[in-house]
Formats: C-alpha cells, sequence, structure tokens
C-alpha cells in the first residue's frame, strides 16, 4: 500500500524473533546468530569482527537473535543491490525510534519510498550539496579550533566528550539555524535518545526534541531565515506546502540522523590514529591527498547499518527471500569485502575511488554525506596541525556500547604539549 | 536560463532549464528526468548520473574534469564511452546553452 506522508499511520510490522520464528523458506544450513551490534566478541573490537564475517559467515545468512531475525547481507555488490532496487526492498519501518500511535508520524525522508521521496530531497539536498557544504567550511575550522583551545595546553582529553561530541552539534546548530547555546542540551538529548537502550528514556527524549522543534518549527514560520529548518517550513513543492506533520518529520530526522553518525566516525578514526602514528604521519606528510585519505578513513570506520522490509519475493545470491522479510546490510562489513576493496583490512590512501557503503546507496543514500566528509577532513586538518603527536592515555580500556551506530565510548587521549602549535 | 536537452535511452527528450552555476545532475533531479539517479549527490562517491556528452557539444564541455570522476566512470553499469561524463561534474554556463546529453541504458545493474 502506498503510504501518504501527510498522513502517517504505524505500518503494520511483522517482527519476528528467535528460532521459532524462522519461516519455513529459510535453508536450514544459513541459519547463524553473529550477535551484531550487541554480542561481546562484537563489542571487544567492532570493525574487526565486521572484516572477519567474510572468514566466518556464508556470504548471506538469516540470522537469529534477540533483537530480531533477518537476512544480513555483507558483500559489497548485494548490498549495491538491495538498496539500489528500493522497488524490492522497502524502507518502511526503517527506524527503531518509539513514537506515540496516536500522534504517529514518518521520519522524513528515511521513512518515504520513491516516488514521493524525491520531492523532499529536493527542499535540502541544494543545502548539502558539495558545493553548499563549502559555505560551512570557515565556521567549521573556527569551531573546530576553538574546541582545541578549550584543552590543547592541558595536554590530555577525553576526546569523544571534548571534540567529537561537540563539533557535529555546533555544525548542525548552525545549519539548522538553531541556537549555538542550545548545544549542551542537545547532546544531553541525543545520548538519551541514541545511547540509552531503554525505551522509556528515548521515548522521553524524543519527546522533549519534539517539544523543542515544535516551538523552533513555529518560530521559522514567522521569521523565515536561509537555514534548513525554514526552508523546510516553507518549502512548496509543485506549489504545496507540506503539512504539520512532514515538517515535522523532516525536522526530528535530521536531528536523529546528524548528530551521532560523525560523532562515531570521529571516535573510530581518532583512536585509530592515537594508535597507528605512521599513518597519522602519511596525513600529514601528505596533505594534498586528504580527500582520498578522508575516503578511506571512511571506508574502514564506516558506523551504520542499512534494514529494508523485503516488499516481493525475489531472490538474492541464489537464496529465496519472500515478501516481509528483512534484511539488513551490514554497511562496514560490505567495505572490508576482498572482492571489492583487495587487501580489505589495509588502510591504503593510494586505492582508487570507488563507491564505498559508509553513506550507504540508492535513494536513500545519506544526504548529509558531503557535510560528513567536510567535517571529518577539516577536523583532521585542524587537529593534526595543532596536535600532530597524541596517544591513547595508558591504562585505558577502550569500551564500544552496544548499538547501530558503532564506535568507542570514551577516547582519552594524552600528548606533551610541547609538541602542540 | 540555459536549456538542456536529456535524451533517454528509449529516445524521448526533455528539455529543461537550467541555472548558471548548477550542474547537470541536478537539472535532471528537480525536474524528475528518469534515468539519472545521482544517489551521492554529486560527490565523486558513485557513477549513476552517468551520460553521454552529444557528439556536437563535446568540444566544449570538455573530457572528465579529475583524475577521481575517471575513477568513478570505470564503475559505471553501461558502456562507457569516450564522450561518457558523469553529469553532476559538468556545471552550467553560459556558454552550455542547449546542451544536449544522452542517458545510458542504466545507472546500476
Amino acid at each position: 500500500m502506498r503510504m501518504d506522508p501527510a498522513n502517517p499511520v504505524p505500518p503494520v510490522v511483522h517482527h519476528r524473533v528467535g528460532m521459532d520464528q524462522v519461516p519455513p523458506h529459510v535453508p536450514k544450513e544459513l541459519i547463524r546468530s553473529a550477535m551484531i551490534a550487541y554480542g561481546s566478541e562484537f563489542l571487544a573490537a567492532p570493525h574487526d569482527y565486521m572484516a572477519g564475517l567474510h572468514e566466518t559467515m556464508p556470504p548471506l545468512w538469516y540470522d537469529v537473535g534477540a533483537m530480531g531475525n533477518a537476512w544480513q547481507a555483507i558483500k559489497h555488490e548485494d548490498a549495491l543491490h538491495v538498496l539500489r532496487h528500493a522497488e524490492l526492498f522497502n524502507n518502511e519501518d526503517a527506524t527503531p525510534f518509539p513514537r506515540d500511535p496516536d500522534d504517529y508520524f514518518y521520519f522524513i525522508p528515511i521513512e518515504i519510498d520513491p516516488p514521493d521521496h524525491r520531492k523532499y530531497r529536493n527542499i535540502v539536498d541544494p543545502v548539502l550539496s558539495p558545493k553548499a557544504v563549502l559555505e560551512l567550511e570557515g565556521r567549521i575550522r573556527q569551531l573546530a579550533n576553538e574546541l582545541i583551545d578549550g584543552f590543547i595546553a592541558k595536554g590530555e582529553c577525553e576526546f569523544a566528550e571534548d571534540f567529537g561530541r561537540p563539533l557535529p552539534v555546533y555544525v548542525f546548530l548552525e545549519l539548522m539555524g538553531l541556537p549555538l547555546d542550545m548545544c549542551p542540551t542537545f547532546v544531553s538529548w541525543a545520548i538519551e535518545l541514541l545511547h540509552s537502550n531503554d525505551r522509556a528514556i528515548m521515548g522521553e527524549s524524543l519527546r522533549k526534541i519534539s517539544e523543542y522543534l515544535k516551538v523552533a518549527i513555529a518560530d521559522k514560520q514567522a521569521h523565515p531565515d536561509d537555514k534548513v529548518i525554514s526552508r523546510i517550513v516553507h518549502a512548496a513543492p509543485n506549489g504545496e506546502p507540506l503539512s504539520e506533520k512532514e515538517i515535522f518529520g523532516f525536522a526530528v530526522f535530521l536531528f536523529i540522523a546528524g548528530l551521532d553518525t560523525v560523532f562515531a566516525t570521529l571516535n573510530n578514526i581518532w583512536l585509530y590514529l592515537a594508535e597507528n602514528p605512521d599513518k597519522r604521519q602519511e596525513l600529514i606528510d601528505d596533505p594534498e591527498n586528504i580527500t582520498a585519505q578522508t575516503e578511506e578513513l571512511l571506508r574502514v570506520f564506516s558506523v551504520t547499518f542499512s534494514g529494508r522490509t523485503v516488499s516481493q519475493d525475489t531472490e538474492l545470491r541464489g537464496v529465496q527471500l519472500k515478501k516481509g522479510d528483512k534484511i539488513t546490510c551490514i554497511l562496514p562489513a560490505c567495505n572490508f569485502d576482498p572482492e571489492a576493496f583487495p587487501n580489505p583490512r589495509e588502510v591504503n590512501f593510494h586505492r582508487p575511488r570507488k563507491t564505498i557503503l559508509a553513506f550507504t546507496v540508492g535513494v536513500h543514500s545519506c544526504m548529509g554525506a558531503h557535510l560528513a566528509r567536510l567535517e571529518v577532513k577539516i577536523a583532521l586538518q585542524e587537529w593534526l596541525k595543532r596536535i600532530p603527536e597524541f596517544r591513547v592515555k595508558p591504562g585505558t580500556k577502550i569500551e564500544y556500547r552496544p548499538g547501530g551506530v558503532v564506535g568507542p565510548e570514551q577516547v582519552p587521549l594524552e600528548w606533551d604539549p610541547a609538541t602542540t602549535a | 536560463m540555459p536549456s538542456v536537452t536529456f535524451v533517454e535511452f528509449s529516445g524521448a527528450k526533455h528539455v529543461v532549464d537550467v541555472p548558471v552555476a548548477e550542474n547537470v545532475m541536478r537539472g535532471a533531479l528537480y525536474n524528475d528526468i528518469p534515468g539519472i539517479v545521482g544517489e551521492c549527490g554529486g560527490g565523486l562517491a558513485c557513477a549513476t548520473c552517468h551520460c553521454y556528452v552529444d557528439e556536437a557539444w563535446t568540444d566544449r564541455v570538455g573530457p572528465p574534469s579529475s583524475p577521481e570522476e575517471r575513477d568513478m566512470l570505470e564503475s559505471a553499469a553501461a558502456e562507457v564511452k569516450p564522450t561518457s561524463r558523469l553529469s553532476c561534474q559538468i556545471e552550467m554556463s553560459g556558454g552550455l546553452e542547449g546542451l544536449i546529453v544522452h542517458l545510458p541504458e542504466k545507472q546500476y545493474d
């Protein structure tokens, strides 16, 4: 059934959980339980674990577990197929966040499939194009440096809290046209919503975010500007303004999408660079190659997954998938597919350019990808200029929290202030 | 505003206006032209806005503008020809008024 974005209704979803809910069309030999995103082996070293799936698992398997049963795709080629065929693999039920069924809304545009999807993307894509995000470059550099100023002389910081978290939040507020002094509040909401793993806390956080955004939307209705929320509020695709539900679902989705992913990516990369001085040096010695360097770091440190629901019976890799089945593309694993990226675990800043799955692909390809790339690139440039030598604080145990965005919880770093600039 | 003609693989033609300094891929997306996907949004991270520049325009449009564009074109799903470009890398200018681009059979498998 085609959904009506202006009149959202909760989808009827059939969740299967556990061994006794494996449908009969699933071949027994393809059933596994990899405990992606929450098992202890995964959490010990997530990216290593996901790279290793190419050796330990079939290329496509049916995963049975406490979080729900779903096909798992780890081949680059298969992910491209699944994600590029929205007519076979749809996005209903694509986001796990709890909503009030009596006041339901869709997360826009992620939960909207073609043909309605493009009209939303056309509103925001122009401000997030490679060229448009460059307008934020100076501001992002300034924010990065202000954050570094706050701790550089101390010779230490907790990277996640002092840099990885606030940088994307500031950029987000700036882009949306929201006041920067909301940063601490937004950070606490983001943590509750995305990291509490408690549906009551998530629901409460979403309620606070909703309340705030409703006021912000009303304010933009009265006082238009050229920032994202205002553009959404005043958009009129084909002459028709968006409904209240659409405006809200769009604004709240950007909040969810824009904060945690860059945070986790930065944390992963800084942990890696702290432990790999030779790679750090390569970045410093070859500043001209920053675009390829950023892309390669995004390849090996992708942080998220793309889940879809099968819309009609189909076949993938010779395996029968049936309507209603769930399928997850383990994007970080797809980026370690040796057939797509030879010697996949090696960080090689001179690989030929090729589609990576950090930002997924297909119509739901990440609309913030260019902004994310720019943030990572600027963070690398500004940080390495000022703190070229740094390491993880001795005695630190790096821990990963379960969840759909993969990165270390804390990255305590230290350096000799004499080596800084 | 300069106009661009998109010729679908089927032969169907669409003439649309694309603002100066905007790229040809976006011109297609804004006007719902079938046959161009542009999934990465113009970041040289996919090859789903592949087009063939009409022979009459190749001199003015020029070859791929960067090694990255050349790399990405290699993963295009349809045949890559000497006139192949990623349309996100063709920026509109007054000199391109009337540009004609042909769309490939497919943008991915």
